[in-house]
């Protein structure tokens, strides 16, 4: 499944074994964007058993979005405890502290996915 | 205004906005189809070659939940369409950007705006930090509009803010004002 990226939503992959967000989060309507996204999320967890990988590389979210990247965090970490393998890499620029800053702190609420910070 | 508006307001209008060098300005009606139009001549003016990646980010981010609290919480807004009025402005200062936001709030909100900002102008970087993540958890506190991840958000990026209230015969403004150097 792919969301085309738009001027206020990021690309968006979903396979059978992997997950790419990419772009900048700041939709006009949060939960109009994020539901179909969460759900073609856990369709697609739910096509295999095998690892999964994540990878998110924001240069800007709002607020908002921030509330939706809690979400699928949450949801990907409850699928990890579940006993799926899950990877998680956190993309940041080097030069991008706020983005550096967020990718720590969503860390903090996951112990099951490995979790890596990812300098590009 | 009235239609007989001399030229030399408009020179004048013209000459204040380059003396405070405000390199974008817009004060009406607001709604999110004209944010996402607004929201690449912002990026431009506020990118050029000498401006740092990383600071047009934070002024990007400040202007965006500015806009966004105009959109949500103004308590003007058209008959029409309903959309919600205000202004928002940017400007260069020496060290940075200067990002301004006026409407009118709804009496009553007066005094959580003002508990809310109060409260967050005292602290600093690494306890903001520490209230995002936790209002992020915990969800909005009760009665809460525009007092959850916004201002905080907003607070993380600037290195000074500032607000205000005034009464005015359009209705009670609220002020904020973000430096971002």
């Amino acid at each position: 499944m792919i969301f085309e990226a738009t001027q206020r939503t990021p690309l968006v992959e979903i396979e059978s074994d992997r997950c790419l967000v990419r772009g900048e989060c700041y939709p006009e309507n949060i939960s109009e964007w994020a539901d179909p996204v969460m759900q073609a999320l856990d369709e697609g967890l739910n096509q295999s058993e095998g690892a999964f990988t994540v990878d998110v590389e924001l240069y800007y979210f709002n607020s908002s979005s921030a509330k939706f990247l809690f979400d699928f965090f949450d949801f990907l970490e409850g699928a990890s405890e579940a006993g799926r393998k899950i990877t998680i890499n956190w993309r940041y620029r080097s030069d991008d502290d706020t983005m550096q800053e967020a990718g720590e702190d969503f860390e903090e609420d996951l112990s099951h996915c490995c979790y890596n910070l990812v300098v590009i | 205004m009235t239609k007989n508006t001399r030229s030399d307001e408009t020179v004048a209008l013209h000459s204040y906005m380059q003396e405070r060098q405000t390199l974008f300005c817009y004060s009406g009606p607001m709604n999110e189809e004209l944010l996402t139009t607004m929201s690449n001549p912002v990026k431009h003016q506020i990118s050029d070659k000498e401006t740092q990646e990383a600071l047009s980010r934070r002024v990007f981010g400040v202007f965006i939940e500015q806009a966004q609290n105009i959109i949500r919480y103004s308590h003007h807004k058209t008959k029409s369409s309903g959309d919600s009025i205000g202004t928002i402005a940017i400007s260069v200062i020496e060290d940075g950007f200067l990002i301004e936001a006026v409407n009118v709030i709804a009496p009553e909100k007066r005094a959580m705006l003002q508990n809310t900002l109060s409260e967050l102008s005292t602290k600093d970087q690494e306890e903001l930090r520490t209230l995002y993540k936790q209002r992020l958890r915990d969800g909005p506190p009760d009665n809460s509009v525009g007092a959850g991840l916004g201002f905080i958000d907003m607070a993380r990026r600037v290195s000074k803010f500032e607000f205000d209230f005034k009464n005015t015969e359009e209705g009670d403004l609220f002020i904020y004002r973000g430096w971002v150097t």
